[in-house]
This record gives C-alpha cells, sequence and structure tokens, in this order.
C-alpha cells in the first residue's frame, strides 16, 4: 500500500548573504518526502543546512525557489493568512529547552497557549482537562502546573516543550537537535518518550540531530547531508549497515563508538 | 556551604589517559578545577591533598601552594583545555601570539624569533595546515575544530606533564571530535604525557581511556581500567549509563534508563545518594555510605549490593 506524504519540498533552494557579495547555498536543491506515520532524521555536521531545511519547510522563512507541499496543497507562495490553518499542522520542538519557554510563564499557561490561541475548545474545564491529560502523556505530574520553567530540570523543560507542541494534535512535529543538550540518561528518556508518542498518537516527526546514534534509536529513514545537498536518503538500516555514500561511511566511522569488549 | 565533591581519591599514572564522566553537576569539573586552583570565587577546597609526583621522586602538595606557586606550574606541569575554544581564546589576539604568552610568562624561549619558530612547530604538530599563515590568524577565523587545535597547542607548548582536557569535544562535530580525540592520544603518546578526561559521552571514555572513574553527585561510584568497566559495570549507575546510550547496530525498542534525575540535595544525606533512583537498594541504602570495595584487580565499586554483600 502507498503510505500517504504528508509534508514534499522539491528543488527547494536558499542562499544567505555572507559578506557584501558573497553568497552561500544554505539549502542547495534539495527534495524530500515526509510519509505519515514515520520519523524521518535529518543529519549532518553543523553548518550542512538542516536546521535551514526545517525552517524552509514549516515556512519559518522563505525559499529563493522550489516548492514545498503540505499534504496536496502548496504553501511555498503562500501568505501569512493563508498559512494560518498550516501552523497548527506543524509543531516544533526546539534545541535548548530554557530558551524556548516564556520565563514568565507558568507551565499551565505555557501548555494552554496553543489550545487557547486555536480555540480548539470551548470551555476552560475542557482546556484544563486537555492539559492534565498532556502531563500524563510526558510524564510530569500535576503539581508541576503552578510552577515556572526555572523550577524544573532540562529533561523536565523538554518534556514541557514536547507537551506544549503536541497539545493541538499537529500532523507533523519537527524536533530541532531536541535531545543534544540533555544529558545520557535524560537524553533517553526523552527519546524513549518521543518513541512512545510516535506509537500512541502516530505522530509523523521529522527529526535533526548530529549524533548518529540517536538517530538510529529513532529513525525509519535517515536523510544524510552536506553543505546544503543531500547526499544520501535511505532506511535506517540500509544506512548504518550499507551506507552507499562516501561521506555517510566517513560520518559513522567517525562516532566515537561504545565498544563491546 | 555544600559539599560537591565529597572526599573523592583518584590517581593518574604517567604517560596514562584517565577518564573521569558522569552526568553534569557530578562534581567533574569542580575536581579538575581544584587541581591547578581555578574554582569559582565561591567554591574553596576544604581538605584532603593533592600529590604532584616530581620526576625526582619529590611530592608537592598542590593544596598548599599559593597562588604565585601554582600559576608557575599551570602551563609547565599542568595545563588545561576547555569546553568552548571560542570563549577561552582571546579575541583581541592573533592565535600565535598568544600561544607564544606561555613561552613568554615561564621565560621558556627568550629569544623572540626563536619562539615564534616554536609556536609555528607546536601549530604544525596539532595540525593546523600552512602554520606559518595562520600564525596570524584570530580566533573568530578559525573553525571550532581548529580553534580546538589552538587550545591544545597553546597547552602543549609548555610541555606540561599533565593535561586537563574538560569536555574537550563537547561543542565539535563528530567528525571533528573524532580527529581532536586522535590529536589527543597522539600528543599524549609523542610528549610523553598523562592526561584527564572529563567527558559525559562514554563513546570517548572507551575509544580514548586507559582507566574511568565514574563519578555521581561528588562521589566515585566505580572505577576501573576502561576494558573492564564496560565488559562488566557492577555499579547499578554505571550499568544505567551504559544502557541509556543508543547504539549504532544495537537498537532495542525502548532504551533502559535510569529513572528520574539527578537529586537536589539540599541537605547532606547519610545514606548512598543514588539509592533514590536506584533499582536494586536494599534498607541499608538509605542510612549508610557504602565504602569503595575492590571487585576484580583495579575495580572497585561504591554499593551495598553489587559484588555481593560485605560480611
Amino acid at each position: 500500500m502507498e503510505r500517504q506524504i504528508i509534508l514534499s519540498a522539491s528543488h527547494v533552494k536558499k542562499s544567505f548573504r555572507a559578506g557584501m557579495k558573497n553568497k552561500v547555498m544554505a539549502v542547495n536543491d534539495v527534495s524530500l518526502e515526509i510519509l505519515k506515520g514515520e520519523t524521518l532524521a535529518l543529519v549532518g555536521e553543523s553548518g550542512c543546512g538542516k536546521s535551514t531545511l526545517a525552517r524552509l519547510l514549516m515556512r519559518m522563512i522563505k525559499a529563493d525557489s522550489g516548492s514545498i507541499f503540505f499534504e496536496d496543497q502548496e504553501i511555498t507562495g503562500m501568505s501569512e493568512r493563508e498559512l494560518r490553518p498550516f501552523r497548527r499542522e506543524m509543531q516544533m520542538v526546539f534545541q535548548d529547552p530554557a530558551s524556548s519557554l516564556d520565563p514568565r510563564m507558568k507551565i499551565r499557561d505555557i501548555i494552554a497557549e496553543p489550545l487557547l490561541a486555536w480555540h480548539v475548545y470551548d470551555s476552560k474545564e475542557k482546556t484544563d482537562e486537555r492539559i492534565l491529560e498532556l502531563l500524563d502523556m510526558v510524564d510530569l505530574k500535576e503539581d508541576c502546573l503552578d510552577r515556572y520553567p526555572h523550577q524544573f530540570s532540562g529533561g523536565q523543560r523538554q518534556r514541557i516543550g514536547i507537551a506544549r507542541a503536541i497539545a493541538v494534535k499537529p500532523k507533523l512535529l519537527v524536533c530541532d537537535e531536541s535531545v543534544s543538550a540533555l544529558d545520557v540518561c535524560v537524553q533517553a528518556q526523552i527519546l524513549n518518550l518521543l518513541k512512545t508518542l510516535k506509537n500512541q498518537m502516530g505522530l509523523t516527526c521529522l527529526f535533526i540531530s548530529h549524533d548518529l546514534a540517536v538517530v538510529s534509536f529513532i529513525a525509519d529513514r535517515v536523510c544524510v547531508m552536506k553543505d546544503g545537498q543531500i547526499c544520501e536518503m535511505a532506511p535506517a538500516e540500509q544506512i548504518y549497515k550499507n551506507p552507499g555514500h562516501e561521506y555517510t561511511r566517513y560520518l559513522l566511522a567517525s562516532v566515537p563508538q561504545v565498544i563491546d569488549f | 556551604m555544600m559539599p560537591v565533591v565529597k572526599g573523592i581519591s583518584l590517581e593518574i599514572p604517567r604517560r596514562g589517559i584517565v577518564g573521569l564522566v558522569g552526568e553534569s553537576g557530578c562534581g567533574k569539573s569542580m575536581t579538575a578545577k581544584s587541581i591547578n586552583h581555578i574554582l569559582p570565587s565561591f567554591a574553596k577546597v576544604t581538605g584532603g591533598n593533592m600529590l604532584w609526583h616530581e620526576d625526582s621522586g619529590e611530592v608537592c602538595d598542590f593544596t598548599l601552594l599559593n597562588e604565585k606557586e601554582i600559576r608557575g606550574r599551570c602551563g609547565t606541569d599542568v595545563a588545561m583545555i576547555f569546553q568552548e575554544p571560542m570563549t577561552s581564546l582571546n579575541p583581541m589576539m592573533c592565535i600565535g601570539d598568544q600561544i607564544k604568552e606561555v613561552l613568554q610568562i615561564h621565560k621558556l624561549e627568550k629569544n623572540a624569533d626563536r619562539a615564534k619558530e616554536r609556536v609555528i612547530e607546536m601549530l604544525d604538530a596539532v595540525g593546523i595546515a600552512e602554520p606559518e599563515l595562520r600564525y596570524k590568524a584570530w580566533p573568530h577565523e578559525l573553525s571550532g575544530g581548529m580553534r580546538q587545535r589552538v587550545m591544545i597547542a597553546m597547552a602543549m607548548i609548555g610541555s606540561p606533564k599533565l593535561l586537563i582536557a574538560d569536555e574537550p569535544t563537547t561543542a565539535l562535530d563528530v567528525t571533528t571530535e573524532a580527529q581532536i580525540l586522535k590529536l589527543i592520544r597522539k600528543m599524549c603518546d609523542e610528549y610523553k604525557m598523562s592526561a584527564m578526561v572529563i567527558t559525559h559521552n562514554m563513546g570517548v571514555v572507551s575509544t580514548l581511556c586507559d582507566y574511568v572513574y565514574v563519578m555521581y553527585l561528588g562521589n566515585i561510584m566505580e572505577q576501573a581500567p576502561t576494558k573492564e568497566l564496560f565488559k562488566n559495570p557492577m555499579h547499578p549507575y554505571t550499568k544505567g549509563l551504559l544502557s541509556s546510550i543508543p547504539r549504532i547496530g544495537n537498537n532495542p525498542e525502548y532504551l533502559e534508563t535510569i529513572p528520574g534525575s539527578i537529586p537536589v540535595m539540599k541537605k547532606q544525606f547519610k545514606g548512598c545518594e543514588f539509592c533514590l533512583r536506584c533499582s536494586d537498594d536494599i534498607q541499608k541504602c538509605f542510612f549508610e555510605k557504602a565504602e569503595l570495595k575492590k571487585v576484580g584487580p583495579d575495580h572497585y565499586v561504591r554499593c551495598h549490593v553489587a559484588g555481593g554483600e560485605e560480611e
């Protein structure tokens, strides 16, 4: 059975100005498809354009050329107003949970904000109910609700960020280096959480990371980027067992592996 | 005052690379910083000693040295490299002059031309291409990996006997990380130097270190030769750390992980600090601290349960 495509991009380009004359091609002619229910990982070194690509796909910045489709509609040239319904379908979890939560808002308000902005529920009781449900999904306790972000550890803040992102039941979740700033044990907890959510909600996820080991745990398909271009895109198993591109092999060889003695 | 490092003992052998691993906040950086007296102003060493064994056989206690004496040792006996190479380099000085400073301050080379030559040789040794041209480069012109190479050059030029590397590759890409790890190993072998590597990355430990200390909340929980530690981890914390790393080519449906996060210790705790997150804790763990006990050659573990009940 052919699986449904959620987001697709074809021949997307984006350049930034560097200095007076020069241009940097941050994303150079990239085409990809994200299928419903899968986790697609974007890997590459810093500066390879993976974050820029994610921002382009989410229409946070405009592409120079190429086209991006969400489900069946082209969103490349849409105005902010036309885009608004699509904003709800794509949510993001950021790298640094400390700076992506408003320090002056209580956790209750942080999680409620997307629900209120979208008028998801017509009564306050239903909203509160949903907030509790979300807290339970990310394994946080009810007494967190009236506390502020600084009272939480990095891992807990990331859970709050995830709860906020999945509050409006998006079709696509973009995780931009969401576990890179966490300690190993906490990182494992968050990875497990993401996997559970994916299994429970059938969440489609674009997972950006530079850590190939993390990607091997979570991704169904892996897309390796270098200098703004995709150099290899294949199912995860194939990337790790039988890498086709030379750069993929080089990346894999560089990972300091825990050697099984 | 809260103790952050609670009476740990460790040894760094001559020409050996020792790893100190643990999650953030376990006191591993504080341990390193106390060696060359660069603790932040709110922290101080309250007890114990740090013995430096000279080649001549003399022993010197670093905790007793005053500010001036320890400054004389930094760079020539003990050198340190840090996590973020950008913030540890002076943005107002070209890299060559920054490295040359070490020679000037320690009066290792009085002749200015010769000093410059030595800097260029060192830049070449750490793998910077065209070292003559790069001598005049500014820190902002270099990539993260290059900056870390400059930091290593700066640390190495005084030919120290011990290199302390505090999370040397955390801010770097995997490909650069691999190069820097290789470089540290090469430098240790070539210059007959010892190193203490502080990291939270088990992969770094297993590729670089000969001996590992695992820290948790200011205590050493387990220590063993690298091979032994990875093959036969005894402490539940070490086991948890190892099982929570995703590994390429061996992926379970879910990662086994240590529940909860590092507790905030407001008061001194009588029992084992790990017991709140431990799966095999017994009643004793809450009331009594475990002592380090020997479980194999050079393998010690601080746990009541692991390695058999004592007596």
